[in-house]
């Protein structure tokens, strides 16, 4: 087969093994689209029939998700190393009450000259109201 | 020493992710617990750390600087947020040139 699509053969394989049909009681996977909450949206979303289809989620297994996934050829990135490391760090503060500790690590470090105080309008007390 | 500024730049961005998730709770009623606002100012100190990708994108094009194309590149998976940032490049390409212009 030299085309781009599928020969009579192969058509015929997929339709077969493959092809998720009405009768497999099985929803078509679709992955979630782009949308950016704080911006005028410009990607097409296209409207998918929420019985027949099962949009993949991302979120669904995050308690699993502190943790180093095995891999088969493809190493983890800095990226996912970084994703991990924030996990766990939730992980860590999901039973946290009230005061938080990142904030009690991290703030004695902070210098007043590296951040912009807009008119100083009430931001300051927030880090110390609950 | 280097842990050091790495704290100091973390409480840095702590701070300033704590001003605008204030204001982002001033403007849609929803509170966050200190530890979404930690969680937060973690995730974007960490996302600066990636965005050092911008050294290979300019080492792509043989340069040694980086320009706001390379940023372009960085919003390149979104159309809304690749207009966005286009729109605010134009904007300070031509303020940029204003103070040119006075000068």
């Amino acid at each position: 087969n030299e085309n781009w699509s599928l020969s009579p053969e192969e058509f015929e394989i997929w339709d077969r093994l493959y092809r998720i049909k009405e009768s497999d009681g099985v929803k078509e996977p679709i992955l979630p689209q782009i949308q950016f909450e704080t911006l005028e949206n410009l990607e097409e979303i296209s409207k998918h029939d929420e019985k027949a289809t099962r949009e993949l989620s991302l979120s669904e297994w995050r308690i699993w998700q502190n943790r180093a996934f095995p891999t088969s050829m493809v190493d983890h990135s800095d990226r996912c190393y970084h994703f991990i490391s924030v996990m766990e760090m939730i992980e860590v503060m999901r039973h946290e009450q009230g005061d938080c500790s990142y904030e009690l690590e991290i703030q004695p470090h902070l210098r007043i000259e590296d951040v912009n105080v807009p008119g100083n309008k009430s931001h300051l007390s927030m880090t110390n109201s609950t | 020493g280097c842990l050091g500024s790495f704290q100091r730049l973390k409480a840095a961005v702590h701070y300033t992710v704590g001003c605008l998730c204030q204001e982002v709770a001033e403007d849609k009623d929803v509170q966050f617990s200190k530890q979404t606002v930690a969680a937060i100012s973690e995730i974007t100190f960490r996302q600066c750390g990636t965005e050092g990708c911008f050294l290979i994108l300019c080492r792509h094009a043989k340069r040694s600087t980086v320009t706001t194309e390379d940023v372009k590149l960085l919003a390149r998976r979104s159309n809304s947020l690749l207009k966005y940032i286009t729109q605010k490049s134009e904007e300070i390409v031509s303020s940029n040139m204003e103070q040119k212009e006075k000068k």
